[in-house]
């Protein structure tokens, strides 16, 4: 008996469960009909009918509620719209600040590049002049730095050997001739200058024929050497590179790159040569683009 | 549920319709407006149950679109089905849990806003569904944020009721 099953029957709901269900269940029906219905007449007749009179008279009655909720939260939107506007100009602040800098960086791109300017023409003019060298061609490069040692004259510049600049290439500015290349990279090289203790140029008076070689004397000044005192040189004579005399021994330099200028000329007694001292034409100071000489097979 | 409870609750998401009508939706924090009305009537629907949350979510919606002179029964509709729905769930699973006023806020604000969507649709009205999906989560959030006072001072104003007058559909076994 004690393990016989007993049959129960299925528990019949509390009749207050029921009715609290029916009810619950009624009453939403009833807001969504009555929702539905509100919507229905609402959006047939939206500008006109008895509902839309209530409505009409619903929102006045509300209004100063409305304007009672409006005024206690003046303050607090005006803290508010105060603090949203202090960030949002903060912001603005700083974005027109990172413009001006940007603004300020193209302008001195503009004037550094305006500045340049002069003399790249001069350098195009002199690479599409008559005086150009023939069978050379030019690749123009940016000077990148300078050499700031007081015992080499160089500077580099950002063209190498992959644009068919070699070692010994002569180098030139608009003004006349610069000095030569003494060690190449792929993609920069190192010029020596011609005020460098290292350079020698064959160089010829344009006035007077007279040849020399212009090096570095002393003080750091440019002199043309090896000129015999018999040899007429005066102030003001223009010199240039006097090119390959004999063709078993090529110069490095072709024929005709402006130098410099004569600026004085002496004559001592106890000398052999005349002093001739040499101002040269290209600024050597203040170098910005260079154009190297290349062979025209050469040129990429 | 006495009759005290009831004024309590109706003055509660009256100031609430008011507030969400005259300040909250004008104020746009990351494109979005917090919801103060919903969020009251979550509290209300969770303390007091389904039939006081269809029934507030109904008359609530009904000020709103009174004082706001949009189409009636709209936002009716939508706030009579989320007060039912989050009130049943405080009847049931929700009953007692520290995290139901915050999940049911979340998850309501993405029903209500899609809800509303979807009858604006239905109407043939704007239903610009890319600016309502952008809107979501600051929305959540901005309610999230509402959820802890506004929950705190309904329970202060309606004491959560003895457990043997809530409905007991989900019975114990031994009670």
């Amino acid at each position: 008996m004690l393990a016989s099953s007993v049959q129960q029957s299925k528990p019949a709901p509390y009749p207050s469960k029921v009715r609290s269900a029916f009810v619950r269940r009624t009453v939403v029906v009833v807001l969504v009909l009555g929702a539905l219905t509100l919507l229905t007449i609402s959006f047939r007749s939206p500008a006109s009918g008895a509902l839309h009179d209530l409505q009409g008279i619903g929102s006045s009655a509300l209004r100063p509620f409305q304007i009672a909720a409006t005024r206690v939260a003046t303050p607090f939107r005006d803290a508010y719209d105060y603090v949203d506007s202090l960030t949002r100009a903060k912001s603005e602040n700083a974005r027109l600040r990172k413009q001006v800098s940007a603004y300020k960086a193209a302008y001195l791109n503009a004037r550094a590049a305006a500045t340049q300017l002069p003399a790249l023409e001069k350098l195009l003019r002199y690479e599409q002049g008559p005086t150009f060298p023939k069978d050379f061609g030019a690749v123009n490069a940016r000077v990148i730095s300078w050499s700031s040692s007081p015992f080499a004259h160089q500077l580099t510049i950002a063209a190498g050997s992959s644009s068919g600049i070699q070692r010994n290439s002569p180098v030139l500015s608009g003004d006349g001739l610069v000095g030569r290349v003494v060690n190449v990279f792929p993609d920069s090289a190192i010029v020596t200058l011609l005020t460098d203790a290292q350079s020698y140029v064959t160089a010829r008076d344009l006035q007077t024929g007279v040849r020399g070689i212009v090096h570095r004397g002393p003080g750091g000044t440019l002199i043309l050497d090896d000129v015999k005192k018999q040899e007429v040189v005066q102030s003001g004579d223009q010199l240039v590179t006097d090119g390959t005399r004999n063709p078993r021994y090529p110069d490095l330099y072709p024929f005709g790159i402006p130098i410099g200028r004569v600026s004085s000329v002496d004559v001592t007694d106890t000398a052999t040569f005349l002093q001739v001292q040499v101002q040269p034409f290209a600024n050597l100071g203040s170098l910005d683009s260079v154009a190297v000489l290349v062979a025209a097979k050469h040129k990429r | 549920m006495t009759l005290g409870d009831g004024v309590k609750a109706a003055v509660l998401l009256f100031v609430a319709s008011i507030a969400q009508v005259s300040i909250f939706s004008d104020l746009h924090v990351f494109g979005a407006v917090a919801d103060l009305l919903l969020v009251t009537l979550v509290a209300v629907a969770l303390l007091r149950g389904s039939v006081v949350g269809a029934v507030g979510g109904f008359f609530a919606g009904l000020l709103v679109d009174t004082a706001s002179l949009g189409t009636l029964g709209l936002t009716s509709l939508v706030l009579t089905l989320a007060g039912y729905w989050i009130g049943r769930y405080g009847e049931t699973t929700g009953r007692d849990r520290a995290h139901a006023p915050f999940l049911s806020v979340a998850v309501i604000t993405v029903l209500y806003e899609l809800g509303l969507l979807v009858v604006h649709f239905v109407l043939g009205e704007s239903a610009p569904a890319g600016v309502v999906v952008r809107q979501l989560l600051p929305a959540v959030i901005l309610n999230l944020i509402l959820t802890a006072p506004i929950y705190a001072l309904a329970r202060r104003l309606l004491r959560p009721p003895s457990t043997d007058t809530l409905s007991a559909e989900v019975q114990l076994l031994g009670q």
